[in-house]
């Protein structure tokens, strides 16, 4: 804003250039200052609340390193544990999830460029789920796989329940994500998988190459980009886990899939008082790990350039 | 052409599978959604309802104190609109801004707000909560409606497409003695119209699904918009599997009759955006 405004004053006295030299701020103006209040203010504002006793409410004191040296160091503080147990939930989420919402979609994107028949409708399938809402997904899945209501239990005879024991528990919120997220990176693909060179698999295929050696010598070099893309992006979405476990499993069982976004939540908008300093000191770390990770994965691309 | 074949034959047949575990959650949940809750607990229940009843829609649709599903949906409505109204306006001007106007330290602010979307928002969620308090924004709308217009990646998605607008277009009309305001509105805004509606479909159904930031902002019971206030009808329906699949269903109509009627335009955008950056 500021160069905007310093430009305008510099040319009054150009008296007809002065009039030009508005319309930047009527353009750019409106997105600028919504983004400096909404955005840089609440960035800035945030590392600073990490650095309170703020209540959400009341004037915050400064309290300099005392949340971080809690969460981080304080083996005698529930916030401590919240916050290992929430971070090492969130990690193991990330770790289960992103290859398989990385690779199942590559594996649809690849037999649907085959052109099959059906293949338009197909697509169209895959990715319908992508728009849907997270909580109406959420409320389907949950009765789906329980115990009382669901199909698992009437059709196939399963009467262990998903959703309250360990590896279930985990391996229920990966198919649920995976089912709903797949649709972006499907499209990704699609696209990646149109630009491969049409004569370099016609030279395979002149080579007698089967079709697995052809996807991994030919097709999977000619898209690397694309999937280094589409992990980035799915592990920076990952890492923001928090509808799933929330509606589905409540965080349970015994708090194994209680992720950090969701103590960040409570903490800081639960029912109880409200701990802001200390929560904001633990989205700073989730944003920390989110920076870091997305950080080595492009230099990674980079890398392989 | 006979290897071709039967390549195509196994990625249809591969394709067949997984759309069956695609479809059979949607399923599923639509047919329960028909289904007395006798029914649904019978031992053997069946996938088709017996009985098809509409009694679960009208105990949500018809005078819900505790789930006021209609009065969601309607908030819900009001905010994806008035937010896709303000993201357009918004979003066009500025990329205009970046693309056609010349100022100092055009490119480096550019710059600056490309570089601002590596900044992870989980950060932001306390303090903007902190700003909608000052503003005297908490259970109102507009603290769901406004802050989303601050983003960058559609104004970096829409400047792509000004882009690619020949400058002579321009410049004929400013021969003619077009402001810049005429020159927007007259020539670039009718050529960046398909970009736009990419931009309006995911405003839209950005604003209809979000969940955690509307939950935290808005706690006024009848302020929810649905996404959000589902999670309550789940606590309150958690042993009426017919209630929750049909609130369920209920919010999904919107962004299901979008992408019926527009889904080129929803697999267009997500490759676009991987063009640019992959």
């Amino acid at each position: 804003m500021a160069v905007i405004a310093d430009k305008s004053l510099g040319n009054k006295k150009a008296g007809r250039k002065k009039w030009l030299n508005l319309w930047p701020a009527l353009f750019v103006g409106p997105h600028l200052l919504l983004f400096v209040i909404f955005f840089l203010v609440p960035s800035v504002f945030g590392i600073y609340i990490s650095f309170t006793d703020w209540d959400l409410f009341t004037a915050p004191a400064f309290v300099g390193f005392d949340n971080y040296k809690t969460i981080l160091f304080d083996q005698d503080s529930s916030f401590h544990s919240q916050f290992y147990t929430g971070l090492e939930n969130t990690f193991l989420f990330v770790l289960f999830a992103v290859p398989v919402c990385v690779v199942v979609p590559l594996f649809i994107a690849v037999a649907l460029s085959a052109k099959p028949k059906w293949n338009r409708m197909f697509q169209s399938l895959f990715y319908l789920p992508s728009l849907f809402a997270i909580s109406a997904v959420m409320i389907i899945w949950q009765f789906l796989l329980s115990v009382s209501y669901g199909p698992l239990a009437n059709y196939f005879n399963i009467s262990t329940n998903m959703l309250d024991n360990q590896p279930n528990a985990w391996i229920a919120l990966v198919i649920v994500t995976v089912w709903w997220t797949i649709g972006g990176n499907m499209v990704i693909y699609l696209a990646a998988l149109n630009g491969v060179p049409k004569d370099l698999m016609e030279a395979a295929d002149l080579d007698g190459a089967g079709a697995v050696s052809k996807f991994i010598k030919v097709t999977l070099p000619s898209i690397k980009y694309q999937i280094l893309f589409t992990t980035v992006m799915t592990t920076i979405a990952q890492f923001n886990v928090y509808g799933q476990p929330l509606m589905l499993t409540g965080g349970g069982p015994t708090d194994s899939t209680h992720v950090l976004l969701m103590y960040i939540q409570e903490n800081a908008f639960g029912s109880g008082f409200s701990i802001a300093g200390i929560s904001a000191a633990m989205a700073i770390m989730l944003g920390l790990c989110i920076m870091v990770v997305s950080a080595i994965q492009f230099y990674l691309l980079r890398d392989k350039d | 052409m006979k290897k071709t074949n039967k390549t195509k034959i196994i990625a249809f047949f591969f394709l067949l599978v997984m759309s069956v575990l695609w479809l059979f959650p949607i399923l599923w949940g639509v047919f329960t959604s028909f289904k007395s809750e006798e029914e649904i607990t019978a031992a053997a229940a069946s996938f088709l309802p017996i009985h098809w009843t509409m009694s679960n829609y009208s105990e949500l649709l018809i005078d819900n104190a505790s789930s006021p599903v209609v009065k969601w949906f309607t908030n819900s409505l009001i905010i994806a609109v008035s937010h896709t109204v303000l993201v357009l306006i918004v979003v066009s001007l500025a990329a205009y801004g970046y693309t056609r106007l010349k100022f100092k330290g055009r490119d480096l602010l550019f710059g600056l707000l490309l570089a601002s979307m590596m900044f992870p928002s989980v950060v932001n969620l306390i303090p903007l909560y902190s700003i909608m308090d000052k503003l005297g924004w908490v259970n109102n709308f507009l603290a769901v409606i406004v802050p989303g217009a601050a983003g960058v990646f559609n104004i970096f998605l829409v400047r792509q497409f000004v882009l690619g607008i020949p400058k002579t277009f321009d410049e004929s009309a400013k021969m003619d003695g077009a402001n810049e305001f005429q020159i927007f509105h007259l020539i670039i805004l009718p050529l960046i119209r398909p970009v736009l509606t990419v931009v309006a479909l995911f405003s839209f159904t950005g604003a209809w699904n979000d969940f955690l930031w509307p939950s935290i902002v808005l706690n006024d019971i009848d302020k929810l918009p649905i996404t959000p206030g589902l999670q309550l009808l789940q606590g309150q329906y958690m042993t009426y599997p017919g209630i929750g699949t049909a609130g369920a269903l209920i919010a999904l109509v919107p962004t299901f009759l979008l992408y019926l009627f527009a889904q080129k335009y929803f697999m267009q955008s997500m490759s676009l955006s991987s063009g640019v950056k992959g």
